[in-house]
């Protein structure tokens, strides 16, 4: 097993504490938490359904610890569509083996097809069948991105065929797990990891009314806005590429719970309110759903001024 | 004797794909590629907002999410009368390029190399390199856990001929490891511009909504710097690595031999002048490209809509236990016929038009580095290497287009959604020729359709039971062991197939 030095290990405990916005006075708790996955050994079974990989391609942005860290000193990830090299049979034998041993952590990417499992088939087997079997045999649950979360677009209205979030099709069927959401379209690699630590080393976190942790989701994007001043001020942006507050473009900010403010993407270099663009809610339960909720509300006003013309 | 293979899932892609083969004296003699997921994106955006439409159909792949977005921006654009400004159009060729780059590297190094590259060969490294002795330390550790799997996911694998050597072994191993860094950073990259990867904010029809800096300017400069010297000194040397070590590819995977693309990387503001230019190879000859001549045939396909509509009258209603269908893929045809898309399409297109010497160049180069006649670019190894010239190409031209940026002037343009209007996006993905069209009803969205590259590539039999590319690349791949059909699965990979976006 990889030796981990003392100091390597103070190091990747202070860089974990501040990913997980917790007080340096726990930096111990941190350490020993570090200590147990630095065996690297707790099994992961990640399965995509009603997905567009876009949460996988964005835990390889993951920083500090970076992807190769994840995949060596954190988790044995058993099982990756995108990732692993087994393929066809084998590649269903790593999985089947491991829902049969039982007592891994079950990461779902993507929705679930329930009322049309055809829509969603892996290794002939229908995922909503695969997903009742992993589920049954798993220590736990986390659901990434919006649609394995609340659906997300494959449940919007007018779907065709019945989709439903992970939480949603497992109650219909029965199966209690201990279940953590973690929104986003994509997931933010930090959420994602840093509520991997949380689970594997302390347990279940505190969780918010639709069940993602409150270290992440517990303040809404418009109190942390860099912009809130404009807002304020009334200082509104009225077109795209305005300076100003993109609440009249219909930014989504003041009901939606998120951290991108303050812990912005890739690396700490951007997020949508900063590039001019309006939050489009992408870590709530009803992100994308209706038709009646637009992203933008430009498309109001360009009609009125359309219509008079 | 006929023996049938049902490669369920093939993993390292993007998505959900099953290929089955029917092996007949060691060697394919048919093929079926089965996309095994359906969303149903054309249907869920009718009746939204237009505006909707780029977020939403981004989401169609985390992958090429900004290629999706572009179709529809253009889309939109064509159906409200507009063009974005130069800022606007530098901005979304540096934000798509960025993605190209950390498209092609994952696609070599994370997916379709492992086919090729000796991942075992890392027991036996001797060096210094960190990174190397920590994956070394790891491999070895795994091997005495009680892990299910020891070593996954980089273990099990196929078994058969993998790459000699343990330097040329460690050498891609270490790439393998760099790379990983190399595309998030292209992806940081491109968050400069796009406020955040996958699936970006800032693009809009009429431009970016992002705002030209010299601070932004200075740091894309420096990122494409570290990412030009790795497809430099890494990328384009390992492919060539990897294709001398198995010139056998350059025989197999040949596919329909016929290519299409729509072009892009605009280089005028009015859209004409495209840095990747559009175009169709039939027997080796360039033809100008008619977009009114796509059609999508579904008789092998989850849908009952009707057969062989084009996409502006395309519909996609789903039947899922349909007699005699096999996928969720329809099957797109130009002017009736099979057709390939991608690096290799877009490469042959810009080679055989003349206008890009560099393209010609790197070409040339590698043909004649590797021994090789032209035409064996068509083929499983030639589309790797199409893929690596076009990642150096692309990013090149991103130095330029970053010197033409101007801080403080304007990046959008204003538009109106009109009541009634039509509009038709056409693009290139990292995978190759994607179209999104457009009607608007009433302010809002009346008809959707998307025709992606994957739906060229893997597409099931036409209604007149023409085998799509990869069915037709398939075809006289030998077999070694039916148990661990190694070639063929690297024959599918060489196309890079995203079956999120095929079926949406």
């Amino acid at each position: 097993m990889p030796e981990i030095s003392r100091r390597q290990f103070m190091l990747l405990s202070a860089k974990l504490a501040a990913l997980l916005g917790v007080s340096t006075t726990a930096l111990p708790a941190v350490a020993r938490a570090v200590q147990t996955l630095a065996s690297g050994q707790a099994p992961l079974l990640w399965l995509q359904g009603q997905s567009c990989s876009g949460c996988s391609v964005s835990l390889l942005n993951a920083v500090h610890p970076d992807p190769v860290a994840i995949l060596t000193r954190y988790v044995s990830m058993q099982f990756h569509g995108t990732l692993s090299t087994a393929t066809g049979e084998l590649a269903m034998s790593v999985l089947n083996d491991n829902i049969r041993r039982g007592g891994y952590l079950l990461a779902v990417e993507g929705a679930v097809p329930a009322a049309m499992p055809e829509a969603c088939v892996i290794g002939g087997e229908p995922f909503a069948q695969q997903l009742l079997r992993a589920a049954a045999a798993a220590e736990a649950i986390v659901t990434v991105g919006a649609c394995a979360c609340y659906g997300g677009i494959p449940a919007a209205e007018n779907n065709p065929t019945g989709s439903q979030s992970v939480r949603e099709y497992l109650q219909a069927n029965g199966i209690a797990k201990p279940l953590i959401a973690i929104p986003g379209c994509p997931v933010h690699p930090d959420w994602l990891v840093g509520t991997l630590v949380q689970v594997l080393a302390f347990g279940v976190p505190e969780l918010n009314a639709d069940g993602a942790p409150k270290m992440f989701f517990d303040r809404l994007v418009h109190d942390q806005c860099p912009r809130f001043a404009d807002y304020e001020r009334e200082n509104f942006a009225a077109h795209f590429s305005d300076r100003g507050c993109l609440f009249k473009l219909g930014c989504l900010g003041p009901v939606t719970h998120a951290d991108c403010p303050t812990r912005l993407w890739n690396a700490g270099t951007n997020f949508c309110i900063n590039a001019g663009a309006p939050c489009i809610g992408c870590s709530s339960k009803e992100f994308s759903r209706s038709m009646t909720l637009p992203f933008y509300r430009k498309s109001e006003q360009a009609q009125i001024k359309a219509d008079k013309a | 004797m006929v023996e049938k293979i049902a490669i369920d899932p093939i993993t390292r892609i993007e998505g959900h794909l099953a290929v089955h083969i029917e092996v007949d004296e060691g060697r394919v003699a048919g093929a079926f590629c089965k996309g095994e997921m359906f969303r149903g994106f054309e249907t869920i955006l009718k009746g939204r907002d237009p505006l909707d439409a780029q977020q939403i159909t981004q989401r169609i792949c985390g992958v090429c999410p900004v290629s999706h977005g572009m179709a529809s921006v253009l889309a939109q654009e064509q159906a409200y009368g507009i063009t974005p400004p130069q800022n606007g159009r530098l901005m979304r060729n540096l934000i798509l390029g960025a993605n190209y780059i950390q498209s092609h590297i994952i696609h070599f190094y994370h997916l379709a190399a492992v086919d090729f590259v000796d991942l075992a060969a890392i027991a036996q490294y001797t060096g210094k390199d960190a990174d190397l002795l920590q994956f070394k330390n790891w491999v070895l550790a795994q091997k005495a856990s009680s892990a299910v799997y020891p070593g996954a996911p980089f273990f099990p694998r196929y078994e058969g001929h993998y790459l000699n050597g343990t330097e040329a072994n460690t050498i891609a191993i270490k790439n393998y490891l760099e790379g990983l860094r190399m595309r998030a950073l292209a992806h940081q990259m491109a968050a400069l511009f796009a406020g955040k990867l996958p699936h970006v904010a800032s693009l809009v029809p009429g431009g970016v909504t992002e705002q030209v800096t010299a601070q932004k300017i200075a740091a894309y400069g420096a990122m494409l710097h570290d990412l030009r010297g790795f497809i430099d000194q890494c990328y384009l040397p390992d492919v060539l690595a990897v294709a001398a070590a198995f010139p056998d590819y350059f025989k197999l995977g040949k596919g329909c031999g016929s290519f299409l693309a729509y072009g892009g990387f605009l280089e005028s503001d009015d859209g004409k002048d495209k840095f990747l230019p559009g175009g169709v190879v039939n027997a080796g000859k360039l033809s100008a490209l008619d977009p009114g001549l796509i059609t999508e045939d579904v008789r092998y396909s989850f849908y009952n809509s009707p057969s062989g509509l084009g996409p502006t009258a395309g519909r996609t209603e789903p039947d899922p236990r349909k007699q005699g269908a096999y996928t969720w893929l329809k099957a797109p045809r130009y002017q009736g016929q099979v057709m390939e898309v991608g690096p290799l399409a877009r490469l042959l297109v810009l080679y055989l038009q003349g206008s890009n010497a560099e393209a010609r160049r790197w070409v040339d180069h590698v043909v004649r580095q590797l021994n090789l006649k032209p035409e064996d670019l068509v083929s499983t190894m030639g589309r790797h290497a199409a893929r690596a010239i076009e990642c150096k190409l692309v990013a090149d031209r991103c130095e330029h287009w970053l010197a033409q940026l101007k801080p403080g002037a304007p990046t959008c343009t204003e538009f109106a959604i009109p009541k009634q209007a039509q509009g038709q996006g056409l693009c290139e993905a990292p995978r190759g020729a994607l179209g999104h069209w457009l009607e608007i009803a009433d302010h809002k969205i009346g008809h959707y359709q998307c025709v992606v590259p994957t739906t060229w590539n893997c597409s099931p039999r036409d209604d007149q039971g023409r085998p799509g590319a990869v069915e037709q690349a398939l075809i006289g791949t030998p077999i070694a062991n039916a148990q661990h059909p190694l070639e063929a699965v690297r024959v599918v990979r060489s196309f890079d197939p995203c079956i999120a976006c095929a079926v949406h």
